[in-house]
C-alpha cells in the first residue's frame, strides 16, 4: 500500500471510537443539562422576518419555540410573544395589515393573529404540512402553500373552509404576491417528478417551476419552468412588478462528483423573470472559488436599486446591483448559468451574518435590512449603504448551545467543504433529502448512482449508506464524508460528535395518515395484511425471507441487514442493499435504492418482475393501493 | 562565522534605512513583527524554473526588527527561502552550510535557534512551504530540472507532486489547502533564457498529494510568477516587473496600481492590510524591502542595502493553518479521466465533434509517443483510463484521424485519480453541466490506453 494513501485505520477506529463516547455522553448528561443549555424547543429559531405596514413592528416568526415575536421596529424591544402551533414555517400580513397569517407546519393549521391585540384568535385546519400562506387583496381568500401534498389550498379567509386545491411543484412552499396582488407565484422545494420513464431511467436533468395563480379567479394561469432547478425558495419582486427574482439551487447530480472546485456539485443561482428581463434567465451567483450557498430568500429595494439575497449555507447576503444585472443579461444573451465569473459583473456585496441566514425584511425606506440568523437566535441590521452589519438583535433564549444546536449548526453551514462550496443541508434540504440521484465517485463513474435517503428518524437505523457500509452517524458525516464530500479538512471530533448528536436527533415528521385513535382505516387494514401475509392468493406460502415484514420489520420498519432483492443495475457493484426504513416513506419518493422506482407502486409494477423484492406479482392493482395506504402509516 | 556573516554583521546595522517617502493619511504603519528577508547580491528569480541558480553569488536569511537586520542562521554559508510555521515558532529554510553543498531543507526553531536538517538528498531541494499535517512541500532536484515534492516534517515518506520534463516550484500553499506552483505555459514546456514564443513562467495549483493539477487562471501570455496569498483570498503576483492579482470572482488577471518601480518575488502581508515589497527604481538597482498599503501613492522603505536585493520577506507572526487535503486517491497504478465535452474550450468552441482522441505521452528523451485512442461521444465525451505519474496530453481527431485541436502542454494525473474536465482547456470559470454524459450510457468502464494493452474501444460518435 502506498504510504501516501495509506488510510491509518487505528486512528480512524479510535477517532470514532472517542466520537461514539462523547456522543452517548452527551446523551447522559445533555438532558438535565438542557434547562441551561436549552432544548431545542427553546432555541427561538427566526426563519422570517416581516414589518407591519406601518414599519413601526418587525415580527419575528420562531420556528423552533413555536412563536411570533412582536419587537419594536425603533428600538428592537420585544413587545409580545405570541405562541403558536408547532414548527410555524411561514407568516404574512394581511393586506389592511389587521391579521397576521401563520401557517403551522408540524400541526396541519393555520393561526390567525389579530394585530390589534396580537392575540391568535382562531386556529384553522389546513392541508400537510402548510409553509406559507397568502390572502388576496379582497381578503377573500386564502391560499396556503402545503409542502406534502404539493399543493395550494384556496380557503374563505373568514371562516378557513377550504374550496379547493391547486396543484403546485412538488413539496409546495413559498408564496409571493405580485405587488398589485393578482397573481401569486408558488415554488417547491423539491424537484418535480419526471412524466415517463426513459431510457435514462433515473437519470434525468430534474425540473422545478414557478406555479402562476390568478388571485382573482384561484385558478393556475401559468407554470414558468425552471429546467434544471431542484430546491426553490422565496421569490420577490420589484415594486413597479416589472423584475422577479427566485432564490435556487441548480444541482449537478448527474455528473461523476469526482471533485468539488469549479461548481462541480451544486451553483447557488437566481432565475430572474417579468418585463424588464423578456425570457426567464438563470444567474449564477458563485465565484470561482467562493460559494454562494443555499439561497434562500430575496428582497428587491424599493427604488429597484439593489436585489438582497441570504445564505443559508454560506451565511452571508449577496448584493446584486439591478441595472448592472439587466444590462449583464441584455448584452449576454444565451445561457451563462456554468459561468463562474458572471457574478462579478452584478454582484457588489457579500456581507457576512450569522449562523443560517433565512428571512430577509426591508425597512421602507431600505435604509436597512433585517436577516434573521435562524441558528443563532439573532437578527442582523445591514446598513444598506454601507454594505456591512450595522447592529445585531439578540433575542431572547438559551445563552449556551446544546451540544444538538451546535450539531444542526454544523448541518447548516457550508464551510466544512471545499471552498464553502455546500454544506449537508444543500442536499438534505431541510434537514430530509433533496429528491434527487447522485453519482458518487468512489463507486467509479457512472456506477452505483444513488437515491438521496431521506434523515428522519434515522437514529437507530445504522448500517448507513445503501450498501450497509457504515456501521455509524460518526463514521458516515466524519471520514466518509470528509473524504468523498467535502473534499477538504473536516471538523474536529467534538463538532462531529455534536453532528452526529443532531442527527440521531432528527424526528420524524408527524404521520399525516395514522388516525389519532390509532387505529387503521379498512383499506390500511387490508395493506398491512398484504405487507404481513405468509400466503399469496393462490393459498402458495410465501418464503419469510421473501414477506414484506420479513425485511422491513421492526419499529421503523428495517431489519437493519441487507438483501439482492434483484434491483441491481448492470452499473451496480454486486451487493446486497441496505434495507431501508419505512419512516415517513410515502413522503420521499423516488424509490429503490438508485431512485429508479418513481412512486410506490412503480417498486412492484416496473421493478419487481420476478418476486424477489417481496411476492407482489399476484396482487391487483387495489390490492397494491392498500398496501400503499398501509405504507403511508408507518 | 563564515565570510558572509562577517560581512553580513558588518554592514547590515548600518545599512538599514528607514526612509519614510510620505505619511499620508494611508501609508502604512511599519509592522512591529519581526521580518526575515532573504539578501543576495544577485539575484535571478526565475532561474530555479531554468534549474539554475537564483542566487549565483550566495545569499543570506537577515532577520529585520526594530531597524535593525542580522543574520537568521549565521553559521550557514548560504540561506534562503524562509517560510515560517503557522504557530510562527519554526522556520523553514533551504541552506547550504558549506558553500560547495547542495541546497538542503533545514528548520530552525526560534526558541532556541537549534537548526536541524529535514530533507536531506544529493540533489538541491529548495523553497520550501509548511503543509498542514506536519508536512512540507518543496522542490527537489532531480536531474537538471526541480519537481514539487512533498514529505512529512521528519523528513519521511517523501514523494514526488509533480510529473514533468520540465520545472516547477512551490509558490505559497493556499488556505484551500492546495498549492500554488510556477511552472513554464504551456505546462511542462522548458523555461529557457531566450524562451521560445510563447513560453512564459505561469502559475499553477496542485492538492497536496499530487492530483488536480490545473492552471490557476486560463488567461495565459503574461510572465506570472511569485505568487501569494492574501488574507482576502487574492493572489498577488509579479506580472512581468509589475504587480497584479488573481481575484476569486474574475477569470482573468487584475492589474495591481501600484508606485512606479521593478517588483519582484513574492509579497507578504502585514496584519494591517499592507503589503511588504520588493522594488528596485532601476534594473541596474537592488531591490529593496518596502512597504505599500494597497491603494497608496506611495512606497515606504523598510530596508534597503548597498549590492544586495533583498527579497522574498515573510512576516514572523502566526498565521491560519491551511486546510488539509484529505487525499481519496484509489489504489491503483493508473488513474480514470473523464471528458465532458472534449469540444469546449477557452480557444473556441469545436464546431465538429472529434471523432476519437489520441493520448500521448513523453519518452525518455522527450518525444511525444502515442498511447491509443478512444472515441469520442456525439456530446463530445469520452472516458480514458491513462498512465499515471507521467506527462499526458490529448489530441482530437476528426473521422479521418486528422488533428483538430491538441493541447498546448503537457499534465498528470496521479495514480488512483479520478478526474473529469468540462472540456480540453474550458478555464477554471467554466463549471459543468448537469446531464450524464453518453460515454457514461455507453459503458461505465474507461478505455485502456495506459499503454498497457491495445486499445479495445472502436468507433465514435
Amino acid at each position: 500500500m502506498n504510504s501516501r494513501r495509506r488510510v491509518h485505520l487505528g486512528a480512524v477506529m479510535a477517532a470514532g471510537a472517542a466520537v461514539l463516547l462523547l456522543i452517548l455522553l452527551w446523551s447522559v448528561i445533555d438532558r438535565p443539562a438542557r434547562a441551561a443549555a436549552g432544548n431545542a424547543e427553546d432555541y427561538a429559531s427566526p426563519l422570517e422576518l416581516l414589518f407591519s405596514p406601518d414599519g413601526t413592528r418587525l415580527y419575528v416568526l420562531c420556528n423552533q419555540s413555536n412563536e411570533v415575536r412582536v419587537l419594536d421596529a425603533a428600538s428592537y424591544s420585544l413587545i409580545k410573544t405570541v405562541a403558536v402551533g408547532r414548527a410555524p414555517r411561514g407568516f404574512s400580513l394581511s393586506p389592511d395589515g389587521t391579521r397576521l397569517f401563520v401557517t403551522n407546519s408540524w400541526d396541519d393549521t393555520l393561526s390567525i393573529i389579530d394585530t390589534q391585540t396580537l392575540a391568535v384568535v382562531a386556529t384553522w385546519p389546513v392541508g400537510a404540512e402548510p409553509s406559507s400562506v397568502v390572502e388576496d387583496r379582497g381578503g377573500t381568500r386564502l391560499f396556503v402553500a402545503n409542502r406534502i401534498s404539493g399543493d395550494v389550498a384556496v380557503l374563505a379567509a373568514q371562516t378557513g373552509e377550504e374550496e379547493k386545491r391547486l396543484l403546485a411543484g412538488r413539496g409546495a412552499s413559498y408564496i409571493t404576491p405580485s405587488p398589485d396582488g393578482s397573481k401569486l407565484y408558488v415554488t417547491h422545494v423539491y424537484p418535480n417528478p419526471h412524466a415517463h420513464t426513459t431510457q435514462q431511467g433515473n437519470r434525468l436533468t430534474p425540473e422545478s417551476e414557478i406555479t402562476v395563480i390568478d388571485t382573482a379567479r384561484a385558478v393556475v394561469v401559468e407554470r414558468i419552468p425552471l429546467p434544471r432547478i431542484a430546491g426553490v425558495f422565496h421569490t420577490a419582486f420589484s415594486a413597479d412588478g416589472r423584475l422577479g427574482v427566485v432564490a435556487e439551487v441548480h444541482p449537478k447530480n448527474l455528473v461523476p462528483l469526482a471533485h468539488v472546485e469549479h461548481g462541480w456539485a451544486l451553483a447557488n443561482t437566481l432565475t430572474v423573470f417579468g418585463a424588464d428581463v423578456g425570457r426567464p434567465v438563470e444567474v449564477p451567483l458563485d465565484e470561482l472559488e467562493r460559494y454562494a450557498s443555499n439561497p434562500f430568500d430575496v428582497v428587491i429595494a424599493p427604488d429597484k436599486s439593489h436585489i438582497y439575497v441570504t445564505h443559508g449555507g454560506s451565511e452571508i447576503v449577496t448584493v446584486v446591483d439591478v441595472q448592472r444585472l439587466l444590462h449583464f443579461i441584455h448584452t449576454h444573451p444565451g445561457s451563462f448559468a456554468q459561468d463562474l465569473s458572471a457574478s462579478a459583473n452584478y454582484v457588489v456585496a457579500r456581507i457576512p451574518v450569522g449562523h443560517n441566514p433565512r428571512g430577509a425584511a426591508l425597512t421602507r425606506d431600505g435604509s436597512k435590512l433585517f436577516v434573521a440568523n435562524r441558528l443563532e437566535d439573532t437578527i442582523s441590521v445591514i446598513d444598506t449603504r454601507a454594505n456591512r452589519v450595522a447592529s445585531t438583535i439578540t433575542l431572547e433564549g438559551p445563552k449556551t448551545l446544546s451540544a444538538v444546536r451546535r450539531g444542526e449548526q454544523t448541518f447548516y453551514t457550508a464551510r466544512y467543504s471545499f471552498q464553502g462550496h455546500y454544506g449537508c443541508a444543500s442536499c438534505h434540504i431541510d434537514s430530509t433529502f433533496d429528491g434527487l440521484t447522485w453519482d458518487l465517485e468512489p463507486d467509479g463513474f457512472g456506477r452505483d448512482i444513488v437515491d438521496n435517503r431521506n434523515l428522519e428518524d434515522i437514529k437507530d437505523t445504522e448500517p448507513y449508506k445503501w450498501n450497509g457500509g457504515n456501521p455509524n452517524i460518526p463514521m458516515e458525516c466524519g471520514p466518509r464524508t470528509e473524504k468523498y464530500f467535502w473534499r477538504s479538512e473536516n471538523y474536529d471530533n467534538l463538532t462531529l460528535a455534536a453532528l452526529s448528536t443532531y442527527v440521531r436527533s432528527l424526528p420524524a415528521r408527524p404521520n399525516r395518515w395514522r388516525q389519532a385513535s390509532g387505529e387503521l382505516t379498512a383499506a390500511q387494514e387490508r395493506g398491512k395484511a398484504i405487507f404481513e401475509r405468509g400466503k399469496d392468493k393462490f393459498g402458495n406460502p410465501i418464503a419469510v425471507a421473501n414477506r414484506c415484514s420479513y425485511c422491513h420489520s421492526g419499529p421503523k420498519g428495517t431489519s437493519q441487514k441487507s438483501f439482492d432483492v434483484g434491483t441491481l443495475k448492470a452499473t451496480d457493484h454486486a451487493s446486497p442493499l441496505d434495507t431501508p426504513q419505512l419512516t415517513n416513506i410515502v413522503l420521499a419518493p423516488p424509490y429503490l435504492h438508485d431512485g429508479s422506482a418513481r412512486t410506490l407502486e412503480e417498486i412492484w409494477t416496473v421493478f419487481n418482475p420476478n418476486d424477489k423484492h417481496g411476492r407482489t406479482n399476484d396482487l391487483t392493482k387495489d390490492e397494491l393501493n392498500d398496501l400503499i395506504e398501509y405504507l403511508r402509516t408507518r | 562565522m563564515t565570510p558572509w556573516g562577517r560581512v553580513l554583521a558588518a554592514v547590515v546595522p548600518v545599512a538599514v534605512v528607514l526612509l519614510v517617502c510620505g505619511f499620508g493619511a494611508e501609508t502604512a504603519s511599519i509592522p512591529d513583527a519581526p521580518i526575515i528577508v532573504t539578501a543576495a547580491p544577485v539575484y535571478e528569480p526565475l532561474a530555479a524554473l531554468r534549474g539554475e541558480e537564483r542566487f549565483p553569488k550566495g545569499a543570506q536569511l537577515l532577520m529585520v526588527q526594530a531597524g535593525k537586520a542580522q543574520p537568521l542562521v549565521p553559521d550557514f554559508a548560504v540561506t534562503a527561502d524562509a517560510n515560517i510555521s503557522f504557530d510562527a515558532k519554526t522556520v523553514l529554510f533551504a541552506g547550504k552550510k558549506i558553500a560547495g553543498d547542495p541546497w538542503q531543507v533545514w528548520e530552525l526553531t526560534l526558541a532556541d535557534r537549534s537548526v536541524r536538517k529535514v530533507i536531506a538528498s544529493t540533489g538541491d531541494a529548495i523553497r520550501p512551504l509548511y503543509l498542514p499535517g506536519n508536512r512540507l512541500v518543496y522542490a527537489q532536484r532531480t536531474g537538471h530540472r526541480f519537481q514539487l515534492t512533498a514529505a512529512g516534517l521528519d523528513g519521511a515518506d517523501a514523494h514526488p507532486l509533480s510529473y514533468m520534463q520540465a520545472g516547477a516550484l512551490p509558490a505559497d500553499v493556499l488556505a484551500d489547502g492546495r498549492i500554488l506552483f510556477e511552472a513554464a505555459f504551456p505546462l511542462g514546456a522548458e523555461l529557457s533564457r531566450n524562451p521560445a514564443r510563447g513560453v512564459t513562467p505561469e502559475l499553477y495549483l496542485v492538492y497536496s498529494d499530487g492530483s488536480g493539477v490545473e492552471s490557476y487562471r486560463c488567461d495565459h501570455g503574461s510572465a506570472r510568477w511569485g505568487g501569494h496569498q492574501l488574507s482576502s483570498g487574492d493572489v498577488v503576483f509579479t506580472h512581468g516587473a509589475s504587480l497584479a492579482r488573481f481575484t476569486s470572482p474574475l477569470a482573468t488577471e487584475q492589474r495591481i496600481t501600484a508606485p512606479r518601480g521593478d517588483y519582484a518575488g513574492a509579497i507578504a502581508e502585514t496584519i494591517s492590510g499592507a503589503w511588504l515589497l520588493s522594488v528596485r527604481s532601476a534594473p541596474s538597482a537592488p531591490y529593496a524591502l518596502k512597504l505599500w498599503m494597497p491603494g497608496s501613492a506611495a512606497l515606504q522603505t523598510i530596508l534597503m542595502q548597498d549590492r544586495q536585493n533583498l527579497v522574498e520577506p515573510a512576516l514572523l507572526v502566526p498565521r491560519l493553518t491551511p486546510k488539509r487535503h484529505p487525499s481519496a486517491l484509489h489504489e491503483w497504478s493508473y488513474a480514470n479521466l473523464l471528458a465532458l465535452d472534449a469540444r469546449e474550450s477557452r480557444e473556441g468552441t469545436l464546431k465538429i465533434t472529434p471523432a476519437r482522441v489520441r493520448l500521448e505521452t513523453l519518452d525518455a528523451a522527450g518525444h511525444p509517443v502515442a498511447l491509443g485512442t478512444a472515441p469520442v461521444e456525439a456530446d463530445g465525451s469520452f472516458f480514458v483510463q491513462t498512465p499515471a505519474d507521467k506527462p499526458i496530453r490529448f489530441v482530437l481527431l476528426d473521422q479521418k484521424g486528422a488533428t483538430l485541436r491538441q493541447e498546448h502542454g503537457w499534465f498528470w494525473v496521479c495514480s488512483g485519480e479520478q478526474r473529469i474536465c468540462v472540456g480540453c482547456h474550458a478555464g477554471p470559470e467554466h463549471a459543468p453541466e448537469n446531464r450524464v454524459p453518453a460515454v457514461l450510457l455507453r459503458s461505465t468502464a474507461p478505455v485502456d490506453l495506459t499503454g498497457n494493452r491495445q486499445p479495445i474501444a472502436q468507433g465514435g460518435h
